[in-house]
């Protein structure tokens, strides 16, 4: 369920008004010359890949800090699709695997794999997409016909139809492609952008998560900071009332109370800081500071009472069902968090694990996603934001082009699939309009330009100036990086 | 994996020319010129390096200070005011060494230093992965730990009990309950047939990593080993390691039964319930969870490329060929000779990872900073004869972590004030020689505790079931989280134990927790980091269990109408801060609390939300909002969780 679209009382308008003047006005002016004095403002630098646990660190929160080169993105809109979407039904067109429904998989296919899913290969099928494909745009890509506003991006789009990864069950998977390791512990790409490259907001996490439905299976490891501090993890956004766990003030305290009491709270830390010196005072004199204007600017950022009703038309906002509302209002918040300098923003929506009845579920499925990032994509654009911010759409692995052990048909499904899938960028410095990678006729190996995992993580920060080989984090004795051992740019990708 | 996979094949290469292989020798005491400001042994080590560097001691902390610094270091609690007078009233040379040892011997100090080693342990309350169900029987082992390090058990028998107290001839109850430490790792219980052996393959190496990491400081675990390529040497020895692990089977035994409490709770939770199945209360556990070996254990072989399904040749179980050679008590090699031969006085990595675990808890860093890595990619000693010092001071006190840590508590360098010194400073400016303490963020746990303790909501009681405090309101019209298998609250004195108890969760860790950089439990962790957020400070001011520390407090300060405000303020800020405020602190506080009061005079509605009080009358109650106010601000000052 989508966040807000309702107008706030007269209190809560009363109350920002006044936390905005506050926050603006000459506590923070002081506030800002005493840490400037204390020569903690933030000094861009390199990227620091010290893991050093002791001290204040580095804090995202502060710094902004140099890429490694000129990058092409400035903050990204990960839409994280989670459960595996069906690559054959959306995203890579197989005639001859239509022409072939109802036949069972040559055994050249399958070869000597060991580890399926729950496939069992004699009675699995060959099917071919339930829904015709359409060409979209100048450029003339062959996508779904469920997916006409998307499509009618597709002149920004690149689709990459020759991923593959490692893993085939749902929670190794999500991490793997969140966090490129199958295993917890690791950061989440959007923690590793954010440890890069700091941000641009003083009043907002830089990193944002949204989700509409369930959480995903490996839940905050998909957005965590694994063994970064925990500043550069994503913070997740309620989908109902404040946006932000403890965000509003306590039963009773008058905004001029807490005011008051901040003003304490710094006049006595800052006596404190000129006798002991240590400058992890001002930070959490800063600290404070930030978190009071947290206070104002998130129930501002979910207030979308200000938005033109053409463009909450657009994006489908108030639609009847629940889930459509609600996934287009994260689209809308998304567009609102990147215009307000937020670094990364994830938003997940976990319904695509279709092992039966993919048929109706997918089209309920592409009717929540299709309008809203198709209006996202459009709203991003004429704000000129899409050249500088990266939207994806992806997910941790694809569909087996055979049904799940059934007959093909209205009821059947389709398993879990490693080896082939798609998933796409846009703006960002990404050259859209194109198809990269092929998979064989059957859509089942990833057989031209193919791109693992690792590859995809490489450009993803190649696209923010970082390189996946220098971007390193100190752990347990050794460099981490998002790719581990791997990693290899595609180049195709870049404008 | 790879990292210890890759760590093997680098000593081997350079065996025995690292600093940690060499054989642990009491070094000689350097020579100082500032040899009057040593106390102990310690101190001429630190001495000698600061003075090469042109530097020195920084002054003693003042009393105030010291008392807070140990009782944070090492019971995890603020010193009451009382425990402070006394402290300061006892002029008595040996002072110091009569607080520490009764500080050492509060059992509060096992409730402190075991976290530190469940962080190690990897401990959690459930079993991670999809479902990550509760794990009811994790808590036994986690008191194990409490108990072992109160009695001061020896170090030796601390790591064989833990390692294979399954395999000791006749092993007692809590031996076996010791070995739980392999079962602390995530288990995927679910899933898919396929996967099982991946799993249990997974699991086996996992504890293989993690005991390399704990006790020899041999980088942990990761995966991915079937991306590198390594060669068949170094490939070898890691699965000769491996081999111990690989046979062992999970086990449950029968625990002492609970107290009767917990089973008349359960009763009454069950009675009042009406959810669905899927959340209904459990029965309190009486089960412990250890592991056993089959009596014939599998064949291992090498995993090419890391993949089990890749089968190489067949190999043994053994350890490592540049550190001391293993003795088998049969034929062939088991987890008990491992176990020993890690807590063999010739092993020169345990106790000198051990010792500087030690140490890094009273200083904020080890004299390796890289505690888990004490091998050639870990960082280099900024002390290296210190730490064999202290490694053969843990060996001489009989493997006595007490002892250990009373030496250092009890040195000059401990007891240096933390206030920065500008012109030691720029020489030393990440404070590597120890030329002042280091003031420290106190750890997730120790945050709430502190409130707590302050706000006299504390509740003392050791041990026991895991238990689920406030969550911060909202979380649970979390639509996202709708299915998470959040424990619903306790109630009562459970809502306000030490942060050691609060139920782990390990895809959802209690959230106050997570902002304060709490240990991830998945993966075995020898630091923390410390980290300021703004998430932070909303926790602080805002969240549901620290606001009722500040009310709780308030009402504390309201209950001495008769005392003069400037008064309640000053001992209030002692009880929290250790320490008296100057006059602008008390002015600070006494003009907040006359605003408060008189803008609450006009706010009734307000100031009963705030006391939670409605029966008061207007006067009554606005001092109550305003001296709530007053303990909310100290409640948040960066020095009440900081140790300094």
């Amino acid at each position: 369920m989508g966040t807000v679209g309702h107008p706030h009382d007269d209190a809560t308008a009363t109350r920002r008004r006044f936390l905005t003047s506050a926050a603006s006005g000459l506590g923070s002016m002081a506030l800002g010359s005493l840490l400037a004095g204390e020569g903690v403002l933030p000094a861009t630098g390199d990227v620091v890949t010290d893991g050093g646990v002791t001290g204040g660190g580095a804090s995202p929160e502060r710094a902004t800090r140099k890429p490694h080169f000129e990058p092409t993105a400035r903050r990204a809109i990960f839409i994280y699709l989670a459960g595996g979407i069906s690559q054959i039904e959306l995203l890579d067109p197989k005639p001859r695997l239509t022409e072939l429904t109802g036949k069972p998989l040559p055994q050249s296919f399958a070869g000597n794999e060991k580890r399926l899913s729950f496939l069992k290969l004699d009675s699995a099928r060959l099917m071919g997409s339930r829904f015709g494909f359409r060409r979209y745009g100048e450029c003339g890509m062959e996508l779904s016909e469920l997916l006409p506003s998307i499509g009618s991006r597709a002149d920004d789009i690149a689709v990459i139809r020759s991923m593959h990864t490692d893993e085939f069950d749902h929670g190794p998977a999500e991490m793997f492609f969140s966090t490129g390791d199958e295993q917890p512990g690791r950061p989440s790409a959007g923690a590793w952008i954010v440890y890069g490259l700091g941000t641009e907001t003083r009043d907002l996490p830089a990193y944002v998560v949204l989700m509409t439905g369930r959480a995903p299976v490996a839940r905050s490891i998909n957005w965590g900071s694994g063994f970064l501090p925990a500043s550069n993890g994503g913070v997740l956004f309620r989908s109902r009332g404040e946006p932000l766990l403890n965000l509003a003030n306590p039963p009773g305290v008058l905004d001029v109370a807490q005011r008051r009491q901040l003003d304490a709270v710094r006049a006595l830390d800052r006596r404190r800081l000129e006798r002991v010196g240590d400058r992890a005072i001002a930070e959490r004199v800063e600290a404070y500071e930030l978190a009071f204007r947290m206070q104002a600017a998130a129930p501002e950022l979910v207030d979308l009472a200000g938005e033109p009703p053409e463009t909450l038309e657009a994006y489908g906002v108030g639609r009847d069902d629940e889930e459509e509302h609600g996934f287009a209002t994260n689209c809308l918040l998304a567009r609102r968090l990147v215009e307000r300098g937020v670094r990364f923003v994830s938003i997940f929506q976990r319904r695509w694990d279709h092992h039966s009845g993919l048929e109706e579920k997918i089209q309920k499925n592409c009717r929540v996603i299709d309008q809203p990032i198709g209006a996202l994509l459009g709203d991003l654009k004429e704000r000129g934001l899409l050249d500088s911010t990266l939207v994806v759409c992806g997910t941790e692995f694809g569909r087996t082009p055979v049904t799940q052990n059934s007959e093909p048909g209205r009821d059947a499904g389709r398993d879990h699939h490693r080896f082939a899938y798609s998933v796409w960028l846009a703006g960002g410095g990404v050259r859209g309009g194109q198809a990269i990678g092929k998979t064989d006729e059957l859509g089942w190996h990833a057989v031209e330009d193919r791109v693992h995992v690792h590859d995809f993580h490489a450009t993803l920060l190649h696209l923010f100036g970082l390189d996946h080989l220098k971007l390193t984090y100190r752990f347990k004795g050794l460099d981490f990086r998002l790719t581990d051992q791997g990693g290899r740019v595609v180049s195709r990708v870049l404008g | 994996m790879p990292t210890l996979l890759a760590m093997l094949l680098t000593v081997s290469q350079i065996a025995g020319d690292h600093w940690s292989f060499r054989p642990i020798e009491r070094p000689a005491l350097p020579a100082v010129k500032d040899a009057a400001r040593a106390r102990n042994a310690v101190d001429p080590f630190v001495l000698a390096r600061l003075e090469r560097a042109g530097l020195d001691l920084a002054p003693p902390a003042s009393r105030e200070t010291l008392i807070r610094r140990l009782s944070l270091d090492l019971l995890g609690l603020p010193p009451s005011p009382e425990e402070i007078d006394a402290f300061l009233a006892d002029t008595a040379p040996d002072a110091v060494e009569r607080l520490v040892d009764r500080l050492l011997a509060s059992p509060h100090f096992g409730e402190r230093w075991g976290r530190h080693w469940l962080d190690l342990a990897r401990y959690a309350d459930s079993n991670g992965y999809e479902d990550d169900r509760s794990r009811p029987d994790a808590w036994r082992y986690r008191d194990w730990v409490v108990d072992a390090v109160n009695a001061d058990q020896p170090f030796d028998r601390f790591t064989v009990e833990q390692i294979a107290g399954d395999l000791i001839p006749d092993a007692t109850y809590s031996q076996r309950v010791a070995t739980g430490f392999h079962r602390m790792c995530p288990s995927n219980e679910a899933g898919n047939p396929a996967v099982a052996e991946e799993y249990r393959v997974r699991t086996a190496k996992d504890r293989a990593n993690t005991v390399g990491a704990v006790w020899l400081g041999l980088t942990v675990a990761c995966a991915q080993c079937h991306e590198h390529k390594y060669d068949p040497v170094s490939q070898e020895e890691y699965y000769r390691l491996f081999a111990f692990f690989n046979g062992a089977v999970d086990v449950q035994i029968d625990a002492p039964p609970l107290p009767r409490e917990y089973q008349e709770a359960y009763e009454r939770a069950r009675e009042a319930f009406s959810g669905t199945d899927n959340n209904a209360p459990l029965p309190p556990s009486t089960k412990a969870l250890t592991i056993a070996d089959p009596p014939e254990p599998p064949p291992t072989h090498v995993h090419v490329r890391g993949d089990f399904l890749e089968q190489g040749p067949e190999v043994a179980a053994g350890t490592p060929a540049f550190l001391p050679e293993l003795s088998a008590r049969g034929s062939r090699a088991d987890r008990l000779d491992l176990a020993r031969w890690i807590a063999a006085p010739a092993n020169p990595l345990t106790r000198r990872v051990a010792a500087n675990h030690v140490w890094q808890h009273l200083f904020g860093r080890g004299i390796v900073k890289t505690s888990e890595d004490l091998g050639t990619q870990g960082s280099p000693p900024t002390h290296p004869k210190l730490l064999d010092l202290l490694a053969d001071e843990l060996l001489e006190s009989g493997w006595s972590r007490k002892r250990l840590a009373r030496l250092i508590v009890t040195s000059a360098t401990y007891r240096q004030s933390s206030r920065k010194r500008p012109r030691a400073d720029a020489t030393d400016p990440e404070n590597r020689l120890l030329h002042r303490q280091n003031r420290l963020r106190v750890e997730a746990e120790i945050v709430r505790d502190l409130a707590l303790a302050a706000s006299g909501l504390l509740v003392w009681r050791l041990g026991g079931p895991s238990v689920q405090p406030r969550l911060p309101a909202g979380l649970a019209d979390m639509e996202v989280l709708r299915n998470e298998r959040f424990r619903d609250e306790d109630e009562g004195s459970d809502l306000y134990r030490r942060g050691l108890y609060t139920n782990v969760q390990r895809t959802f860790l209690f959230p106050a927790f997570e902002t304060f950089d709490v240990a991830d439990p998945n993966v075995s962790c020898s630091r923390r980091h410390q980290s300021t957020t703004p998430i932070q400070a909303l926790t602080l001011l805002n969240e549901r269990g620290f606001f009722e520390c500040a009310r709780a407090l308030g009402h504390r300060m309201a209950r001495r109408p008769d005392a003069d405000p400037s008064r309640v303020i000053r001992e209030t800020f002692r009880r929290c801060l250790g320490r008296w405020p100057d006059d602008d602190e008390t002015h600070v506080l006494g003009s907040l609390f006359e605003e408060l009061r008189a803008l609450y005079r006009g706010e009734l509605v307000a100031a009963q939300a705030v006391s939670g009080d409605r029966s008061a009358d207007a006067a009554e109650v606005a001092d109550l909002a305003a001296w709530i106010g007053v303990a909310r601000t100290i409640l948040n000052l960066e020095e009440f969780i900081t140790r300094e």
